[in-house]
């Protein structure tokens, strides 16, 4: 049906509610009019007819810029046949004794017309703005994309080119030094090349809607442990205190996808803050969630634009080694696919705190108790 | 090169992969014989008796899983395995299908040499068993006297974390997958589930790590399983700390 009002339709970019919205604009043009008799009703000793004739016309405007033209059409024709069997004599009948009145039914129908026409016309110019207006974001993200893809890939990529070149064709005359600077060179540009290409991967994988959450019950301890691990060159001699509860519950996530956003969350705060500030890891219960927060003491947070670090090719203002800007945005979705949410702010003090909530369903599974020893035998006793 | 160097067999189709792999073997001092498929590498298999085989799971005639399964039918050669990340399960498959180890792409020659060498080692270890004392670091695991110490000082383990940290043990620098654990140290047929394994490392780390989350002990290889490094970390690592 065409008359379901496309305002709502693109606000809500849904489709299916399309039937049950078009019954309702119907059905609101008919207690319009409804409502229009009934004010004539009870105001007829103080108005005259063009009175009864404007307020139909207004119940009439009112469904075509509200619902759209059908039940504008609708309202008209009820409109004219309302008007006419209350207030037109002989009342409460349909027979018009004075010719006159068919000019008015005539004209009330028509402009009826005209205001859907019109209002369906004004909709559709919105729609289109509204659409190209998507088009034009979809194409600039994309430029934005590529501009960025370009820059960050081809970065390393041309760093690697020059040292392994140099190296070939000059080795007699470079130095050991040198040699060791044009090594580490290529090593760690392949290494920022890796992390590019698996954030590209995890960003496709995440907005395909491909990513499946494997949940188990995981100490959040060992998601912990195994991203600090895996960032443990990285961090270098950085001081990270954890502090993690030991009677944590365990928590029901995927345990790769998880430890891929605190991955992304430390690399992040390794890379806007200044080397050597601690990095505070923590967590609690809140209710049936669990909460985990990790603080910094660096620069903060833009004020009033916390939320933009977590949109894609969002990069802050920082003068290390340019990433995508994709890590934070791959933070996000991880959390909104475990039903959870990530926000960031500044903390007081200085420092930001970026601070993830996983709400748990229901309870985690025990480990039946073990006796304290074996039969026979205390183990792991002092040997003597 | 001398004929009494190890032979790895490298199962990889993709050129300039085993480019790399030849040329950082054979400076280790290791022979290398290529192979680029599946079928290929069963003939050099059979012909060459390799000591080692590194088995890229994408190859384009057969499923590296099932070519692992079927050399593990007739040998005892060390399998790693080579994949992608994000290919876990295929990793645990492959793992539970008899094959040692795993690398993921990219890989540094520091972590090929480290997992081909405790692959050899364990490999080379008569069937008799490991050795009765395991030392790493400053963690002792008598596995005679059933004693474990942490810089000389006794550790008190309750039975099944005792068992688990043996377990890994005998296993130092090898990754085992939930499954095996749950086999070997709760038992085949029992209805210990991952959660056990993940609960009892956690209590495990608790006494052997000086910050359980940070550990340089007991890793985790998230979606895999667990390795017991051979070669304990120092606690403050340097960048581009090379080992071997």
């Amino acid at each position: 049906m065409r008359s379901a009002p496309p305002k709502k339709l693109l606000q809500t970019g849904a489709t299916q509610g399309d039937g049950r919205r078009a019954w309702r604009g119907y059905a609101a043009a008919v207690t319009l009019v409804a409502a229009a008799t009934g004010l004539g009703v009870l105001g007829r000793r103080q108005l005259a007819l063009p009175d009864f004739v404007m307020l139909y016309l207004l119940s009439i405007m009112v469904a075509a810029a509200l619902y759209g033209r059908g039940p504008a059409l609708v309202a008209s024709t009820m409109s004219v046949l309302a008007y006419d069997f209350f207030f037109i004599p002989p009342f409460f009948t349909f027979v018009v004794d004075d010719q006159r009145h068919i000019l008015t039914f005539v004209m009330m129908f028509v402009v009826g017309l005209l205001f859907s026409g019109l209002t369906q016309r004004v909709r559709r110019h919105e729609q289109r703005a509204t659409e190209a207006l998507l088009r034009a974001r979809t194409e600039e993200m994309r430029s934005a994309l590529l501009s960025a893809m370009s820059h960050d890939l081809r970065t390393p990529l041309a760093a690697i080119t020059g040292a392994a070149t140099t190296l070939r064709e000059r080795a007699e005359v470079t130095s050991g030094d040198d040699k060791a600077e044009l090594l580490d060179t290529i090593c760690e540009e392949a290494e920022r090349l890796e992390r590019l290409v698996r954030n590209l991967l995890d960003m496709t994988r995440l907005e395909s809607g491909a990513l499946v959450v494997n949940r188990d019950w995981v100490p959040l301890e060992e998601i912990v442990g195994g991203a600090l691990t895996r960032l443990e060159r990285q961090l270098g001699d950085r001081p990270v205190r954890t502090s993690l509860p030991a009677d944590l519950p365990l928590v029901s996530v995927d345990a790769i996808l998880l430890e891929q956003l605190f991955v992304n969350l430390l690399e992040n705060a390794a890379k806007y803050t200044p080397a050597g500030s601690l990095l505070e890891l923590s967590a609690h219960t809140d209710g049936p969630a669990v909460v985990v927060e990790l603080a910094d003491r660096g620069p903060g947070l833009p004020a009033g634009n916390e939320t933009r670090v977590f949109e894609k090719f969002y990069r802050g203002q920082h003068h290390g080694p340019p990433g995508a800007g994709l890590g934070l945005a791959i933070c996000l979705g991880i959390a909104h696919a475990h039903g959870g949410s990530l926000i960031a702010e500044n903390r007081p003090g200085g420092g930001a705190v970026f601070r993830l909530t996983l709400p748990q369903q229901g309870r985690p599974p025990s480990v039946p108790p073990e006796a304290d020893s074996e039969p026979g035998r205390e183990l792991a006793e002092p040997a003597s | 090169m001398s004929p009494v160097d190890p032979l790895v067999l490298v199962v990889e189709d993709e050129p300039q992969m085993r480019r790399f792999l030849r040329a950082s073997l054979t400076s280790h001092g290791f022979r290398v014989a290529e192979a680029d498929t599946a079928d290929e590498a069963i003939a050099t298999a059979t012909s060459q008796s390799p000591e080692m085989i590194l088995l890229d799971l994408g190859l384009p005639d057969r499923d590296g899983i099932d070519l692992a399964r079927e050399i593990r039918g007739w040998s005892r050669v060390p399998i790693i395995v080579i994949s992608a990340r994000g290919r876990e399960t295929d990793k645990v498959e492959a793992l539970d299908a008899g094959a040692d180890d795993y690398l993921t792409k990219p890989f540094g020659v520091n972590e090929l040499l480290a997992r081909i060498r405790a692959s050899l080692r364990r490999s080379r270890e008569p069937a008799t068993g490991t050795s009765p004392v395991i030392e790493i670091g400053a963690l002792r695991i008598d596995l005679v006297r059933r004693e474990v110490t942490m810089d000389g000082q006794p550790l008190h383990l309750t039975p099944i974390e005792y068992r688990l940290l043996a377990l890994l043990a005998q296993n130092a620098g090898r990754v085992l997958t939930q499954r095996q654990i749950l086999e070997e140290v709760w038992g085949r047929g029992h209805a210990a589930q991952n959660h056990y394994v993940r609960v009892y490392m956690a209590q495990l780390r608790r006494k052997i790590e000086r910050d359980p989350a940070r550990p340089r002990f007991l890793v985790t290889e998230p979606g895999v399983g667990y390795r017991l490094r051979d070669q304990p970390v120092p606690s403050a690592e340097r960048a581009g700390a090379r080992e071997g």
